[in-house]
């Protein structure tokens, strides 16, 4: 089978795209940066972005440049299971939005650690941060090496040139244009990332016969027969029910606690327009996820009627564009790519702003000028960038495992502290730091990037951090619930009359107090033993 | 009244979490109930298109309603703190 790699049969076409998207970007960082004058417009965009444009932002800021490379190799790879796995991802906000986002939105926090400090104190804010800015960091990296990938083929450069080139011009404009300038750009780069991902797909499906071609995301059923023909397992449901199920503790609790997500909640102009948001951001993020279903099956037809194999997986869709399409398209379609990378790095070193320059700066400087707060939140903007650059220059095989990793982290070290949080009055302080940075270090121990001779689970449900998360997320729920009440008992650092009181408020009670609400102990007991059930189950061999 | 708006809000968070978690995970039935993968629609096997409407349109269905309920909710907290500020500024006049 002849291997077949992605080459841009005019790099000038892709250069005028690039340059073109980039103008667009430093335009609106150079507009947003006249308007920030404070950090909550640094921050929080001055709370006031409405909901289609926000639920536009949520979607860029969400579909990483891993919906565009990273899962259409896996789907290429591994078939239909990965679609299952996507599929979840549009989970992430509403839930994120039900069960804290209006809460935070309500006290003005600028990210979840905000919360955390008020809550539970600087001791517990320092730990939730270092856990959320080494998540983000994670995740800017898998962004950054992609739009490195995106620059090589564009540009004929070494991956280290194109690398340094496109992270330092991304950086520029995101430092620039500060929330403001991350919201607006985030809406634009998502209209590009629609229309990249799902128009050019439309003449591919047409040039390989399909009759679904005017709706590629859901009108390919047509050309499934033939690729039953090819490839009779494509749409097997592999694996047994756990590796289902674990996509719940891995994927879906660890984006909910994702600063970066969560500061697009925050963003919004009051909170009945957040929950707008999040219908807006479910209707365009499942066009996008939906195109990217069709790519990745279409880049297996392709493989499969074609006999052309795929050299590397995460440009299938940039090869299916050069095979099929115009040089104008292909260029336009790695324009979309890039954008999709950059609207997540917004978001990423933004968190990572908010998390040093709003929330660390706030514990460790309380009386330091805001004016000042600024400079240091633009500065760890700039110094984040350049730590994810650097990190990026020694790339794993598979763009989107270091994301997903990250994910299981974030379910077990930070999750269970926000949750627990605003929604039980009893959760302690020292519970929450404990079981935060040992069930946190027992994910990193017990995953194979680590210490490779003590690993749960084997292979890729391993290496993706969902065999890790299955044990470490219902470990950390039932240690902070039973070290919480152990430790009240014992009355060690108690929540306070203050801190249960920020609870009622934050669910928009006012000055009305009452003791008796978010404090009974039937949830707290059921949580764990539910999460017994699972960690027994987790730890059975995978 | 503010019993029933608390155990509103806790029925109302419960019930939605429970809705949109199987939504988002529909493929577990199909693995749950083997049964259920015979069919085909669109072309499609069934237990590949149908997780991918339920996770969009069925999500999306469920977003306007939770929007809709959640924030008539608010409105009603909103009334509810109202009147006890009023209530407050009475007492104190």
């Amino acid at each position: 089978m002849e291997a077949t790699e992605f080459v841009l049969p005019s790099m000038w076409m892709g250069i005028v795209v690039v340059v073109i998207l980039f103008a667009i970007f430093y335009y609106v960082g150079w507009w947003a940066a006249k308007k920030t004058t404070s950090e909550e417009d640094l921050y929080a965009a001055g709370f006031s972005i409405g909901p289609v444009a926000n639920g536009l932002a949520m979607g860029a800021t969400w579909a990483s440049l891993a919906t565009f490379m990273g899962v259409i190799a896996l789907i290429y790879k591994l078939q239909a299971p990965f679609v299952y796995l996507w599929i979840q991802w549009a989970l992430s906000i509403p839930l994120l939005t039900l069960l804290y986002g209006t809460c935070l939105r309500r006290m003005k926090a600028f990210t979840p650690a905000s919360f955390i400090k008020v809550r539970y104190g600087n001791e517990a804010a320092i730990v939730i941060i270092v856990w959320m800015c080494l998540s983000m960091i994670m995740y800017a990296l898998g962004q950054m090496i992609g739009l490195g990938m995106a620059f090589e083929v564009l540009f004929g450069l070494p991956y280290k040139y194109a690398l340094v080139i496109v992270g330092i011009a991304t950086i520029g404009f995101i430092t620039m244009g500060g929330m403001y300038g991350a919201s607006y750009n985030a809406a634009f780069q998502m209209v590009v990332m629609i229309i990249a991902m799902v128009v050019p797909m439309s003449a591919i499906m047409k040039a390989m016969g399909s009759s679904g071609w005017w709706f590629p995301p859901l009108a390919y059923g047509d050309m499934v027969p033939g690729m039953l023909k090819q490839i009779p397992e494509f749409f097997d449901m592999k694996y047994d029910y756990r590796w289902y199920f674990a996509l719940i503790p891995a994927f879906t609790m660890g984006p909910i606690a994702l600063p970066h997500l969560a500061m697009r909640v925050f963003t919004s102009s009051s909170i009945k327009s957040a929950r707008w948001s999040v219908v807006w951001f479910i209707l365009f993020l499942g066009l996008l996820f939906s195109g990217a279903y069709t790519a990745g099956f279409a880049g297996n037809y392709f493989t499969a009627v074609t006999g052309h194999e795929i050299a590397k997986p995460d440009q299938t869709i940039l090869i299916l564009n050069v095979f099929y399409n115009p040089a104008i398209v292909a260029a336009f379609v790695v324009g979309g790519a890039v954008a999709a990378g950059m609207s997540t790095i917004n978001g990423n070193l933004m968190a990572i702003a908010g998390l040093i320059g709003g929330d660390l700066l706030g514990i460790l400087a309380p009386k330091m000028p805001g004016a000042k707060k600024m400079r240091w939140g633009y500065l760890a903007l700039g110094i984040a960038g350049i730590i994810t650059i650097l990190l990026a220059f020694s790339p794993p095989p598979f763009l989107v495992t270091s994301i997903l990793w990250a994910f299981g982290l974030l379910a077990t070290a930070v999750s269970p502290s926000i949750l627990m949080g605003v929604w039980w009055k009893q959760a302690n302080k020292i519970a929450m730091i404990i079981s935060s940075a040992v069930c946190g270090i027992v994910y990193i121990i017990i995953s194979p990037h680590v210490m490779g001779d003590i690993v749960v689970g084997k292979g890729l449900v391993a290496a993706l951090g969902m065999s890790g998360a299955m044990v470490t997320v219902p470990l950390s729920f039932a240690s902070f619930i039973i070290l919480s009440f152990v430790f009240n008992k014992m009355q060690l650092a108690t929540p306070s009359l203050e801190d249960k009181k920020m609870i009622d408020r934050i669910h928009g009670w006012g000055t009305d107090y009452d003791e008796a609400r978010y404090n009974g102990v039937a949830m707290p007991i059921v949580l764990v033993l539910l999460s017994v059930i699972v960690f027994i189950w987790g730890m059975q061999p995978w | 009244m503010k019993e029933q708006l608390y155990k509103k809000e806790l029925r109302n968070t419960v019930l939605f979490v429970l809705i949109l978690l199987p939504l988002g995970h529909f493929a577990q039935f199909f693995k749950l109930f083997p049964s259920l993968q015979g069919g085909s629609m669109w072309g499609f096997p069934v237990h590949y298109i149908v997780p991918i409407l339920v996770g969009w349109f069925g999500l999306l269905i469920i977003a306007i309603i939770m929007a809709v309920v959640l924030n008539k909710f608010d409105d009603e907290m909103d009334e509810y703190t109202s009147s006890l500020e009023d209530k407050n500024s009475g007492d104190t006049v």
